[in-house]
């Protein structure tokens, strides 16, 4: 079966011959007693047996996590094999069923809230496929997760705004920071695409990652949201609450099973299942029905302050948006006036090799002061990352995409059917996704929003609720792994 | 009777030679192997010497050696990962860009005929296409993920920007531009070998293309454009490739490389079994189900597997070939 990660991380694996679970490299960790005749170990039927304590006990056997996996420089190609026992339709299903679900560490937790959030871009897939209007699909999605069983069907629109607020401070900040010091803190890249992230974790390291945005994704903001917000406001211990995601990509996967997004205090994940277009329309095919088929249902809104729910676009008013959720556009847009005072600037973008790499310039008496890029795919991630290596690149922010046309083109969005071709579909996205209603990033609600969740909890925690870390993962060269 | 009469014995490399490669002018080769160094080999009266070493320009093996058609470029790819290009444009060879992005080890790279572009291959089963960008920059085009083990070799199609490559995945991927996004995308999948496909050679005019494998047979393939007279079905407009030929029984071990003369039309192999071996196509040849003779056999060509093989492109009859074995030999075939 063909890998469904995104080209970046199939790069990564570093195996070609020899299965992965022949050359795991991931270390066991043993409970050691101290005895004085060292181990006898007997190899049983049905497992094998310590019996250096004098009666038989059966060894466990090693299991593999997904965290191991993603902490560690060898096979990615395996991790998916582990994902499908966390994060796919059947153990949805089974959780909708039992109403209980056991996390990466092992525990198993009652859930007594199932939320769902729904990004802009599976909507537009879904509503493409079953040929429906995007507030009507929304209201169908809705119906049908309730169906299954869902207490809270939520759009990101709320998240999105608080990373892209975030998002658009970090940038001012590191802007202002490079002017006054030797550190070079620009470009500063987005952090939004996992499969760039745990590309750039594992092949560039320390080159890449500082520049690497610690804002959290929209997916992993809608997390803690969930999680810390809800959960407090709802007076339910957070384990309690079992969040799904509906994301474009199933690198997204990998974003929500990322040690960084395990809550030590709250013991849980921000995320706990992330479900995608295409596994959602084989769950429908499973149930032989068509997603218009179900009751229309509203959105819930739970944030202490007033808008009206539903999935919104970011990016400029007017322009046509990145798809990826149009970081590149709404950072730039505050840091003219920011930075350089300067209100409504025309979004005009100049293709550069291709049409995944843009870029678009501010020009202040004369003088370039902004020069921001949009590269998506990973032939212009290859460029970026050697012309940043080489100390070449000219740009102050770039928003990285790991797939060709970005999130629109996510490669678990629903395929093309037959006699389409992937670029006319998504063509046909981009135009659906400009007929959604503009969000208010940085409105009153979302300033709102923040204060009542992060206001009072100091700039270190509220620090700590929106931004996340990274790590170089060494490479190990053994001589067992060279072939001709 | 046709033989291959052994002109000279080149020794000078330490252990494994992996590549020879002839400048286009015929007048000139490089090698490279195990020893991380590129020798340029010229003529001094009738023999063949050692003009110039390259060292320092990888940490590891080199692999493979390509010059451009201009002649002025010469690349290297190697296990270190990297992909260098040597020039002379100082009076002497440098090494003036270095190709990074590949995973770990760089297995082959090939010139376009324009020389506009460059192929490269490797270990991360990915094959990558890069533009000459002038004043030794080189851009990414493009990395295709199309082939599911490590890429062996990339070759590029005689006359049109077409690309080729062979994989431990038992395939060989044709690869070219769509316009429309100028992305690369792979057209065609050529099924039929049972094992590694190792090299491969397109014919003068690059309507033939033939592979050669661990399966220990040579396979001879023909494109069929979409207006074929032969009734060969085409999906759109990519021309389909039909394996019309397979030479087997011939070759007792591993063939590791194949080239195809575009001036005599012969092809010669190396082959695991220290044998060089030529072909020639039949008189009564049917175009489309075509026969090869085996016309010349070279027992012990080399005192271990024959490496690399390659035709004077200047069509003088003159073979090169180098081996595990330390040595590079220069053959001349005659036909009597």
């Amino acid at each position: 079966m063909a890998s469904r990660f995104s080209g970046a991380l199939q790069l990564t694996d570093l195996d070609d011959f020899i299965t992965p679970s022949q050359e795991c490299i991931k270390p066991v960790k043993i409970e050691k007693k101290k005895t004085h005749t060292g181990s006898k170990i007997k190899i049983g039927e049905d497992g094998y047996f310590d019996l250096s304590s004098g009666k038989e006990q059966k060894l466990q056997k090693v299991e593999i996590t997904l965290a191991d996996c993603l902490a560690c420089s060898g096979c990615i190609t395996s991790a998916e094999s582990v994902l499908i026992t966390k994060q796919s339709q059947e153990e949805l299903l089974r959780v909708f069923s039992e109403r209980k679900y056991t996390d990466s560490r092992g525990v198993t937790q009652d859930v007594s809230l199932i939320v769902i959030s729904i990004a802009p871009q599976p909507l537009l897939s879904l509503a493409v496929r079953y040929k429906l209007e995007p507030e009507e699909a929304t209201r169908k999605l809705a119906g049908y997760f309730r169906s299954l069983g869902a207490d809270l069907v939520l759009d990101m629109t709320v998240a999105e705004d608080l990373s892209i607020m975030e998002a658009q401070q970090e940038f001012v900040q590191r802007y202002r920071d490079q002017a006054d010091s030797d550190v070079k803190t620009l470009p500063m890249l987005a952090s939004a695409c996992p499969g760039w992230v745990c590309y750039a974790e594992k092949a560039h390291g320390s080159y890449i990652l500082p520049y690497i945005s610690t804002t959290k994704s929209s997916q992993q903001v809608m997390g803690s949201l969930v999680k810390q917000f809800l959960a407090t406001k709802r007076q339910l211990p957070p384990g309690a609450l079992y969040h799904v995601t509906l994301m474009p990509c199933y690198d997204k996967k990998l974003e929500a099973s990322r040690e960084d997004f395990y809550n030590e205090i709250l013991n849980c994940h921000d995320v706990d299942c992330v479900i995608t277009p295409i596994e959602l329309e084989q769950m429908l095919s499973n149930q032989d029905k068509d997603l218009s088929e179900f009751p229309d249902s509203s959105l819930d809104w739970c944030w202490e302050v007033s808008m009206t729910p539903g999935v919104r676009r970011h990016g400029a008013p007017g322009a046509k948006s990145s798809g990826s959720g149009g970081l590149a556009d709404e950072v730039f847009m505050y840091a003219a006036k920011e930075l350089f005072g300067e209100e409504d600037v025309p979004l005009v973008y100049k293709n550069l090799r291709n049409p995944d790499f843009r870029e678009i310039t501010l020009e202040k008496d004369g003088q370039e002061v902004l020069r921001f890029a949009i590269a998506n795919g990973f032939r212009n991630i290859q460029n970026l990352v050697q012309k940043l290596k080489r100390g070449k690149s000219p740009y102050h922010y770039v928003e990285v995409m790991a797939c060709p046309s970005g999130c629109l083109n996510g490669g678990a969005q629903v395929r093309p059917t037959e006699g389409e071709s992937g670029r006319s579909l998504v063509g046909r996205l981009q135009d659906l996704m400009e007929t959604l209603p503009r969000a208010e990033t940085s409105g009153a609600a979302v300033r709102h929003l923040w204060s009542a969740w992060l206001g009072a909890a100091g700039p270190e925690r509220a620090r700590h609720a929106l931004h996340t870390s990274y790590h170089a993962v060494q490479t190990n060269d053994i001589a067992l792994t060279t072939k001709w | 009777m046709a033989k291959l009469e052994l002109q000279q014995n080149l020794i000078g490399h330490k252990g494994i030679v992996w590549n020879v490669s002839w400048h286009p002018l015929g007048n000139m080769f490089s090698s490279c192997g195990e020893d991380k160094i590129i020798k340029l080999w010229s003529k001094e009266g009738d023999k063949w010497v050692t003009k110039t070493v390259l060292v320092d320009g990888h940490q590891r093996t080199i692999r493979e050696v390509a010059w451009s058609p201009c002649g002025n470029f010469l690349a290297s790819a190697s296990f270190d990962g990297t992909t260098a290009i040597w020039d002379k444009k100082s009076g002497q060879f440098e090494c003036n860009a270095t190709l990074e992005g590949h995973e770990n080890e760089v297995k082959s790279v090939s010139w376009s005929p324009s020389g506009n572009l460059l192929a490269t291959c490797g270990r991360d089963k990915s094959v990558w296409v890069w533009e000459v960008a002038g004043d030794d920059e080189y851009v990414c085009e493009a990395v295709l993920n199309s082939h599911n083990q490590d890429v062996k070799k990339v070759v590029w199609h005689p006359t049109s920007d077409i690309l080729a490559s062979s994989s431990y995945d038992n395939t060989v991927k044709v690869y070219k531009e769509d316009q429309l996004d100028s992305d690369w995308t792979c057209i065609a999948t050529l099924h039929s070998h049972d094992s590694t496909v190792w090299s491969l050679a397109f014919d003068k005019t690059g309507k033939r293309l033939a592979t050669c494998s661990d399966d220990k047979t040579v396979k001879i393939w023909q494109s069929y454009g979409p207006d074929n007279q032969e009734g060969v079905i085409v999906d759109g407009e990519d021309a389909t490739w039909k394996c019309v030929c397979t030479l087997s029984g011939y070759h007792t071990r591993c063939i590791y490389d194949i080239s195809w003369c575009h001036t005599t039309g012969l092809l010669a192999t190396a082959c695991g079994d220290d044998i060089l071996r030529i072909f020639k196509e039949a008189d009564d040849s049917d175009p489309n189900a075509p026969s090869f003779d085996l016309i010349c056999t070279k027992l012990n060509a080399h005192s271990q597997d024959v490496n690399c093989v390659q035709w004077n492109p200047s069509g003088n009859g003159e073979l090169l070939s180098c081996s595990d074995d330390g040595e590079i030999r220069i053959w001349k075939f005659i036909m009597e």
